[in-house]
């Protein structure tokens, strides 16, 4: 088992050394992008009633924007090593700190709506495939279309305004807690896990009913690939030989399909799962709008519109990062699901 | 109620106990004796006068800190807005002004005290002035609009007496002290988070608050949400009683829809910048009080590049002027909810009054573009483009749709132009653009004020890039005008040039719609064009 865990690591390790140099990539690309980009984040920030040239040139140096380009990007990677991120225009705090208070608000929605999304979609796809062609299979394919052609601010807005707006059931769609509600001491940065470590489960109540529509709208995207790859994979999986071979010798229904072929059918599903996951965490800017929640991927698209350099940066740093980790995960979850699979 | 873990140890028990007695009364009274206050953007700074600082940040900063003087409130057409021309005392008790308009004396009220309990003394307002004119932040270009310049200006008579001394009788020196920036600040305290790189310690003063305003910041989350708690000895309100909400939460939620969805439902207090479809439908069930008070000192403006052709022809603008839908553009952008800046009638060909912005004689007549545009040699047209930012996106897209279908019709090929904020101001800052739509905001909405800093100079707030010497020599002089009369005989000429040259196309003054629950009083259009929160009770 040590020796297992031990290649486990060591291979972990050396995916992670593997992929410094994309990182670098992801940096020195996105700080490039940023610059060749129309657009004076000075000229923007300066927006004062009164600001004139002497502002937008005093902004300009605070930036550092009147050095020249390989300059920058020295002051930049130096600044990176010394793990400071700059500083937002926008908020005018650090861009380390944002992302700080900000990621465990993404990760805490997109893990919560990753979760409902799985727990939803493979039992669906399992359901489709034992019926291919059958009225389920049909139901379970309208249900994923729906949830795709649906944009999620769609129904984000949706969602609000029958559960929040109509039935009142849900509470007011602000953020992560109600503003009346005290925070736990912050130690995960996961309110609903801070709220258990403090004991408090009222406020854990708040936390998760906050939790509840934005992670369903993000989830209601996501359903359908998931869905779609379980019955697909399924499928191979119950025509092929185990499976008959299991059922020939008498296993019971739930043994031959959950521990044979689904066990069997899960690995294209753990891939698609990684995907989706990195992908939802970049790409929930819209629900995280609609929700005013606090979190990185509304951030970065506000420090977009405004040019406002450092806070993209960062962003994409961040997510380059994720990318990798989940990718990292997601490797290790395969030597677990299929014990054969060794991934070098 | 809160649960209670059962954790060994009776001090936790104890601590959460204590904690839950001290928490429950303050939770019952809370809900009635807070204002819950939500917004587009979010307060970025405590510090306005930080380059980047947001409207919200304005608002914040006007019950954090006290300035000097205030401006006072009229009603306009039944509703509550500034007033320029009243000014009363804030932290002075009183102040006057010399006959020859050129010092200034304020007497501080001797009862001021900051929230640390010390007591404000006119070292600290001549510290705080001097940040202003000095330090490189944003209250340095706007005292200069009132020939407030430097240091030696200000001067300590005795503790309670300040003097500042101008070199022109500047009739905004006085009023640009009530303006966000020149607010007072607790010298001691941020004198000891100086350093020698940061004197003025802007850096310490954005992340924290040391004033004598009617609030204190309880919790700062920029981006987010500040929580405000009363300063119960706060007694510069109208009424020498402190503020009435006991505590302020500014929220920001970025999503119009559920900002109306929130006030809609009770769960907030106030919200002005919602989009003008769900105001009209909120009024219309009538639930909720909606004051909609045009922007008297905002300005919506079709801007023509002046500097470059065609637009440098006067015909070619002439003809533009005549060729857009007006009342079209003004349903579809605002629901005709603001006050239109077009369809006057001249009888005599000249200016009604002195008074900028004014009601331009134009409307849509496409047979007298048609003649501009053959008078101008263009009578089969041009092409161009038509801009505007992304951020304005909800007014400025079904316009600029109307803008290229009425154009269309007189030959005039238009390209419509979306850009995202920081890329238009920096092509309006280069002037590369030739054709768009923009909005200015004046905090000290006076006429000369106006054509000094909209049509003069090249510089990003003249949008026309109009360069007119004439134009620019009156407005300068009619700055420093000690009669009447003759500054409204200059405001006359003015605005007869603005109609005939017509650099730029004024469209309308659009609404505050400011919509809060039926038991919400006082609300007060503010120059900042936020909530100031000490106007504000609950009935």
């Amino acid at each position: 088992m040590t020796t297992g865990l031990g290649a486990t690591l060591v291979r972990a390790g050396r995916r992670l050394l593997s992929s410094l140099p994309a990182l670098f990539g992801v940096l020195v690309f996105t700080f490039l992008l940023m610059r060749v980009l129309p657009g004076d984040p000075a000229v923007f920030f300066a927006s004062g009633p009164n600001a004139g040239k002497e502002e937008i040139e005093q902004i300009r140096k605070q930036m550092g924007l009147d050095k020249s380009v390989p300059e920058q990007l020295v002051f930049y990677l130096s600044d990176i090593g010394h793990g400071n991120l700059g500083r937002s225009m926008m908020t005018g705090q650090p861009v380390l700190k944002d992302l700080r208070e900000r990621l465990p608000a993404s990760l805490e929605l997109t893990f919560t709506a990753l979760l409902i999304a799985l727990i939803a979609a493979v039992p669906l796809g399992v359901v489709a495939a034992l019926r291919p062609g059958s009225v389920v299979d049909h139901g379970v394919r309208l249900f994923c279309a729906l949830g795709v052609c649906v944009p999620t601010f769609v129904s984000g807005l949706l969602l609000i305004y029958v559960f929040y707006y109509l039935l009142g059931l849900a509470p007011d769609p602000t953020g992560r807690i109600d503003v009346f509600t005290s925070l736990p001491p912050q130690r995960t940065g996961f309110l609903s896990i801070d709220f258990l470590l403090a004991g408090d489960v009222e406020g854990w109540w708040a936390a998760c009913k906050q939790l509840i529509l934005p992670a369903v709208s993000m989830a209601l995207f996501v359903i359908a690939p998931l869905a779609r790859i379980t019955r697909a994979s399924m499928l191979v999986s119950l025509g092929s030989d185990f499976v008959r071979t299991a059922r020939s010798v008498g296993l019971s229904c739930r043994k031959v399909v959950v521990t044979y072929a689904l066990r069997n059918a899960i690995l294209p599903v753990i891939t698609i799962a990684g995907i989706v996951f990195s992908t939802m965490l970049g790409a929930n800017v819209l629900v995280e709008k609609v929700f005013s929640w606090p979190g990185v991927a509304s951030y970065a698209l506000d420090a977009l519109l405004s040019s406002d350099y450092a806070p993209v940066q960062g962003f994409v740093l961040l997510m380059a990062s994720l990318f990798v980790l989940v990718n990292l995960v997601v490797d290790i979850c395969y030597g677990i699901a299929d014990p054969r699979v060794s991934i070098e | 109620m809160r649960f209670v873990s059962f954790r060994p140890g009776c001090c936790v028990l104890a601590t959460t106990a204590l904690l839950l007695i001290a928490a429950a009364p303050s939770q019952a009274q809370t809900r009635a004796e807070t204002l819950r206050y939500v917004t587009g953007s979010a307060v970025n700074t405590l510090d306005p006068n930080i380059p980047g600082s947001t409207r919200e940040s304005f608002a914040l900063s006007m019950s954090t800190y006290d300035r000097l003087v205030a401006f006072g409130r009229k009603q306009l057409n039944g509703k509550w807005v500034f007033d320029l021309d009243t000014i009363t005392g804030e932290l002075a008790e009183s102040y006057d002004v010399s006959p020859d308009g050129l010092k200034l004396t304020f007497r501080l009220r001797k009862d001021a005290k900051f929230q640390d309990g010390s007591p404000v003394t006119a070292e600290d307002v001549k510290w705080s002035l001097d940040r202003c004119v000095t330090a490189p932040i944003l209250g340095k270009a706007q005292l200069l609009t009132g020939s407030l310049t430097s240091a030696d200006q200000f001067k300590v008579i005795d503790p309670l007496t300040i003097e500042v001394t101008l070199p022109k009788p500047d009739k905004l020196a006085l009023p640009n002290l009530a303006t966000v920036y020149p607010m007072i600040i607790n010298s001691k305290v941020a004198k000891e988070h100086a350093t020698a790189d940061d004197p003025w310690a802007t850096a310490w003063l954005k992340e924290h608050t040391a004033g004598s305003g009617a609030y204190v910041v309880e919790t700062f989350k920029p981006g987010e949400q500040v929580i405000l708690k009363r300063d119960e000895t706060w007694n510069r309100g109208s009424a020498n009683k402190p503020a009435f909400f006991k505590r302020v939460i500014v929220q920001s939620v970025p999503e119009p829809a559920t900002r109306a969805n929130l006030v809609e439902r009770g769960d907030a207090d106030l919200v002005v910048d919602l989009q003008a479809s769900d105001v009209q439908s909120l009024e219309a069930k009538g639930k909720l009080k909606v004051v909609s008070t045009p922007q008297y000192n905002a300005i919506t403006y079709v801007s023509m590049n002046n500097q470059m052709p065609p637009f440098d022809n006067v015909n070619v603008r002439r003809a533009i002027a005549y060729a857009l839908p007006y009342d079209d553009m003004f349903k579809a952008a605002l629901f005709g909810r603001g006050a239109p800046l077009f369809g006057a009638s001249w009888p005599d060909g000249k200016p009604l009054n002195g008074i900028y912005p004014f009601q331009q004689p134009v409307k849509l007549d496409l047979d007298k573009a048609r003649e501009y545009l053959k008078a101008a040699g263009l009578p089969e047209g041009f092409s161009t483009t038509f801009s505007f930012n992304v951020g304005q996106s909800s007014t400025a897209e079904p316009m600029a749709a109307l803008v290229k279908e009425s154009l269309g019709k007189i030959g005039i090929k238009v390209d419509i132009q979306k850009l995202p904020d920081a890329q238009m101001s920096t092509q309006i800052n280069e002037k590369k653009l030739p054709f768009y739509t923009e909005g200015i905001v004046a905090w000290l909405p006076s006429t000369d004020y106006f054509y000094r800093n909209f049509y003069t100079g090249n510089q990003r707030w003249n949008y026309s890039s109009i360069n007119n010497p004439d134009l620019a020599t009156i407005a300068q002089e009619a700055r420093f005008e000690p009669d009447k009369a003759k500054y409204e005989e200059a405001g006359r000429k003015l605005n007869a040039m603005h109609a005939d040259l017509m650099p730029q196309i004024m469209l309308w003054q659009p609404n505050q719609d400011a919509v809060m629950a039926a038991s919400i009083e006082g609300y007060t259009y503010e120059f900042h064009r936020q909530v100031d929160y000490r106007d504000v009770s609950r009935k």
